[in-house]
């Protein structure tokens, strides 16, 4: 079952077609990895799916609501129903600086969803035993090894129960020796069959995790297929000439 | 120089510094809270808003606060009219002058720390579905507030010393009482007591914001 359909997006920026008709789909329980040359679109095409980048045309749908109908943006309550399913973790972590780690799991849901206190402390913890970060609850991010600081946006971002899991580059801004510790909470969200599109330079990942792999180049997605298909079968020259840069 | 001397102009000028602390609570608590507003005002989505709160600040920095407090004070009046309604009370007058003069650069301080916080702030809390009012109070204000502490704090000991400014529109502050006793005198000292008096509001200011800023410090 599909739950997010992506159809014929298409944005510029002035004369630059950022995303050239861009179609996909995601099922439920997938693990999508997005690959391809910077400045490919990858990542402007996975922010629109959260409403951070404005498309110009086509159409998502994300488990049967509109955010995007053929170009016409649903109401901002409708968008906001819509993109309430979707939880994003972001390359600079984005983390609230201001905030311990658990005020930083537990604000938006305190804010959104009105659960309880004790509920959400109880959710808090539960998230950030399971991403190895229970002992730093009272510490704030300042004091955070990055890889410690991503492993924290990844339990914010499950906090607000999200079906799809959109990560941009996660591991991009880190030191070569913490994307491990990332990496391994991804592939336990991926073995609980959370439903997952990963835009990465982790080609590691994208072989051993993903079911499926897009590779974007010049804003069209050239070559979609299993990770088999596309690491060792590739179709065009284009694919074959930056696996040939990146897995060496 | 004896002790009693010192001791004798030390009261009117200790009362003088009563005016001088009054001037910069009143100032300080007022043109804080306006200062945001205009920040918020400049940043409005409404273009007349934006450009009248840009041209109030302009106007203000542009100007020496001693000719905005001489306008308050002896302009007003004069205007043909109105002026007669316009007639403040010197100190009321000046207050007027200070809040409405620091409020400008407060609101471009302010201003300051807005434009430092990145913009994946904004993005992860939208992502989170906050809404712009919920982004605004919990989590950008408190950044922004932070980031301009020190900023706050430079601008509040300027405050304390231009309040030597109630001097040229005739209010008894501190130089006031300092500059009677020198002329009456024919000594220096009563300058370099108000000097050292002027160094202890600055100075316990100065720890005050020092203070505030650890209280503040995220770690």
């Amino acid at each position: 079952m599909a739950i997010m359909e992506v159809t014929n997006l298409k944005k510029t920026f002035g004369d630059l077609e950022v995303l050239k008709s861009i179609t996909f789909d995601v099922q439920k329980n997938e693990v999508v990895a997005v690959i391809g040359p910077s400045g490919s679109g990858k990542s402007t095409m996975l922010r629109s799916l959260v409403h951070l980048e404005k498309i110009d045309d086509g159409t998502i749908n994300i488990d049967g609501e509109y955010l995007v109908n053929k170009g016409a943006y649903a109401s901002p309550s409708d968008l906001k129903k819509a993109s309430t399913k979707m939880g994003m973790v972001f390359q600079h972590f984005n983390l609230f600086p201001h905030l311990t780690v658990k005020e930083n799991l537990e604000m938006a849901p305190k804010l959104v969803k009105k659960v309880s206190a004790q509920e959400l402390s109880r959710h808090s913890m539960e998230l950030l035993e399971k991403v190895g970060m229970a002992d730093k609850a009272s510490a704030y991010p300042s004091n955070l090894s990055g890889g410690q600081k991503q492993r924290v946006a990844i339990a914010r971002a499950l906090m607000m129960q999200p079906d799809i899991l959109l990560f941009d580059e996660p591991t991009s801004a880190l030191d070569p020796e913490l994307t491990g510790e990332v990496l391994s909470v991804m592939k336990e969200l991926a073995k609980e069959q959370m439903t997952m599109i990963v835009v990465t330079h982790e080609m590691g990942f994208a072989r051993e995790v993903a079911n499926r792999v897009l590779f974007m180049d010049q804003g069209e997605i050239l070559e979609a297929g299993t990770p088999e298909e596309v690491f060792d079968n590739p179709q065009f020259e284009r694919t074959k000439a930056f696996l040939h840069r990146n897995l060496k | 120089m004896s002790l009693d001397y010192i001791l004798t102009i030390l009261k009117p000028m200790l009362q003088g510094s009563q005016m001088t602390l009054l001037l910069f609570i009143i100032a300080i608590v007022l043109s804080i809270p306006l200062g945001f507003l205009l920040t918020l005002a400049v940043n409005s989505s409404i273009k007349l808003l934006s450009l009248l709160a840009q041209a109030y600040i302009y106007i203000m920095r542009g100007t020496p606060l001693l000719l905005q407090l001489l306008i308050i004070c002896f302009g007003l009046p004069m205007i043909p009219g109105i002026g007669q309604y316009l007639v403040l009370d010197r100190f009321t007058a000046a207050c007027i002058g200070f809040i409405l003069n620091y409020a400008a650069y407060f609101a471009e301080i302010f201003r300051g720390g807005l434009l430092a916080i990145d913009k994946g702030q904004y993005e992860a809390a939208q992502v989170l579905g906050l809404n712009k009012f919920q982004t605004t109070v919990r989590v950008i204000l408190p950044q922004m507030f932070r980031i301009a502490i020190p900023s706050l704090a430079n601008e509040s000991v300027t405050l304390i010393k231009d309040t030597a400014l109630l001097y040229a529109v005739a209010v008894p502050e501190l130089l006031h009482f300092a500059e009677t006793a020198v002329n009456r005198d024919f000594t220096i000292v009563p300058f370099f007591i108000a000097g050292i008096i002027y160094l202890i509001m600055t100075l316990i200011l100065t720890l005050l914001f020092k203070w505030i800023e650890r209280r503040f410090t995220f770690e």
